[in-house]
């Protein structure tokens, strides 16, 4: 009953409240390694480890570190983060690739991945932590080249008073532990979904362990008439479309296409092996709007029982 | 006062029951003084829901809050202490407060058009966003700061107890604001939409300022 869930959410937020943010994935007492460098910016506490070869970006506080990018500078188009794979099946789900937007730009993995593949294809990403940049900059190998730029802003302000429109948004935006809420709400999709060519799509990176999972896939499919969703590790990429349901087939002849056109390092065929589609959404949860949507409440609690299988199905 | 009888030194007795109505109508003030610390700083958190969506939740929309309760509080302090001293009744404080609960009560229906219309005006940069934390916060914080001047004017009697009584009415305000902030952020925004907690404020206001309508006519009888 509505009742016992909103006591609940006391209960837990008092918990989470007394205990420090709720526990949150890919959290760990300290990365280890080397400290590189620090940054108290004005949004995140950044730190740079060098840790086994990889120079790691993590966002911290008290001693809990949420990990946001890794490189490894011998080889830049490694992606030691697996989601940061399964975000690039976006492509095999739209119609055409001649831009690309993303939300998000933490160490900058993803895209400067994407861009190193498709440096044809107009790239912009949106970050809203000044320092972020410059640290991706330093430490990360990344610059503005050719059709990749990164533009300082917050990406519902970018995605607002840009007109223009992409084949594929990414959206990966993490303070710490939980996305902003005005990056999460039914209008917020129905703005990207607004900047959105036809035939495209919007990818999610979601954390799976919490309540913000649910909610935010109730969300997408609120506004999006399909959902697929990726598991890659701790992490699942979920990819929202409009139109009818796309068929295995389908999404693997464009990722073979795209593979042989491309040459991916991670191959888009066996990433696709993994899809699985939204069947049917979380009971008890309502899309998130402007008005309601606590993401800082919903991070701390975790779901129960409920697997994400649960709600998935693996159709031809 | 029918129920005080002057004393040789001038100083007044009350009956005990007198002395009881004036306990509760002390009180009464001190009561309302929590409710609208309450909402006051509740309704600021609640601000940032409504200005995110439209200028980003960055550190800007922060300061134009802030910066915005302040302001109001300000003008609260220098109206409501000018107008304490013209008419040193509770009965205008209650008109007040009814006014902020109005205000309240429109703000749901009428922000998000009213933010729209005004980033075309100004756009969605620094002016924009103060304009709007302006639109949404300036009145009713304003009306509700009023509170504090009115408190101490009213229930201040000798200069030897000006001191405790200043600082029980700011102490009093203040742990309402504290409530406030932390009701709000950790109760009711996670659990109900932003909007109905406006309305929420808007009916506590509403009864607060009933409530002082009634202390009123109460204190022409029993001092305050």
């Amino acid at each position: 009953m509505m009742v016992f869930r909103r006591l609940f959410l006391l209960a837990a937020l008092l918990l989470a409240g007394a205990t420090g943010f709720g526990p949150a994935q890919a959290q760990i007492k300290s990365p280890g390694g080397k400290l590189l460098d620090s940054k108290e910016s004005l949004y995140n506490n950044i730190y740079i480890f060098k840790r086994d070869g990889l120079i790691i970006m993590t966002f911290g506080k008290n001693n809990h570190y949420w990990f946001e990018s890794a490189y490894d500078p011998t080889d830049e188009l490694k992606l030691p983060y697996m989601y940061s794979r399964y975000m690039g099946m976006s492509l095999a789900y739209a119609k055409n690739v001649h831009s690309i937007a993303e939300i998000g730009f933490g160490g900058g993995r993803t895209s400067w991945y994407l861009h190193k593949n498709l440096p044809d294809v107009d790239l912009t990403s949106v970050e809203l932590d000044p320092d972020v940049i410059a640290m991706a900059k330093k430490y990360f190998g990344i610059h503005e080249e050719g059709e990749f730029r990164i533009v300082n802003k917050d990406g519902r302000l970018f995605l607002k008073n840009n007109p223009k429109k992409y084949d594929v948004l990414l959206v990966d935006a993490y303070r710490g532990p939980f996305v902003p809420f005005h990056l999460l709400t039914t209008e917020f999709y129905e703005l990207a979904k607004s900047r959105l060519n036809e035939g495209g799509v919007l990818a999610q990176n979601i954390e799976p362990n919490t309540m913000l999972f649910d909610a935010a896939i109730v969300t997408l499919k609120s506004v999006f008439d399909n959902v697929d969703l990726y598991q890659a590790n701790r992490n699942v990429v979920a990819i929202a479309y409009d139109g009818p349901q796309k068929r295995k087939s389908e999404i693997k002849d464009a990722a073979e296409a795209l593979q042989n056109k491309y040459n991916f390092r991670y191959n888009l065929v066996d990433l696709s092996k993994d899809r699985k589609v939204l069947k049917h959404p979380p009971k008890d949860q309502k899309p998130m709007t402007d008005d309601f949507a606590p993401v800082e409440a919903l991070k701390a609690i975790e779901r129960h029982n409920e697997k994400i299988n649960m709600y998935v199905e693996e159709p031809d | 006062m029918p129920f005080d009888k002057l004393r040789a030194n001038g100083s007044f007795s009350m009956s005990r029951r007198a002395v009881s109505w004036h306990v509760l109508l002390r009180l009464g003030v001190y009561a309302n003084g929590l409710a609208i610390g309450f909402v006051l700083m509740g309704f600021e958190m609640l601000g940032s829901r409504y200005l995110n969506p439209y200028f980003g939740s960055g550190i800007v929309t922060w300061a134009a809050l802030i910066a915005t309760v302040l302001l109001a509080l300000m003008v609260g302090y220098f109206l409501g202490g000018w107008m304490v001293d013209k008419t040193p009744h509770l009965r205008l404080l209650a008109s007040l407060v009814v006014v902020a609960a109005l205000y309240l009560f429109a703000v749901p229906g009428l922000a998000d058009t009213t933010i729209e219309k005004l980033i075309t005006l100004v756009g969605d940069g620094s002016t924009g966003v103060i304009c709007a934390a302006l639109a949404l916060i300036f009145v009713p914080v304003t009306l509700l700061g009023t509170f504090s001047p009115f408190g101490v004017r009213l229930l201040l009697h000798t200069t030897s107890h000006s001191g405790r009584t200043t600082g029980t009415v700011y102490g009093v305000s203040t742990v309402g604001n504290i409530i406030g902030v932390m009701a709000t952020t950790f109760v009711l925004i996670p659990t109900i939409g932003s909007r109905e907690i406006t309305t929420l404020f808007a009916v506590i206001l509403l009864a607060s300022g009933l409530l002082l309508f009634v202390m009123d006519r109460l204190s022409r009888k029993y001092k305050l």
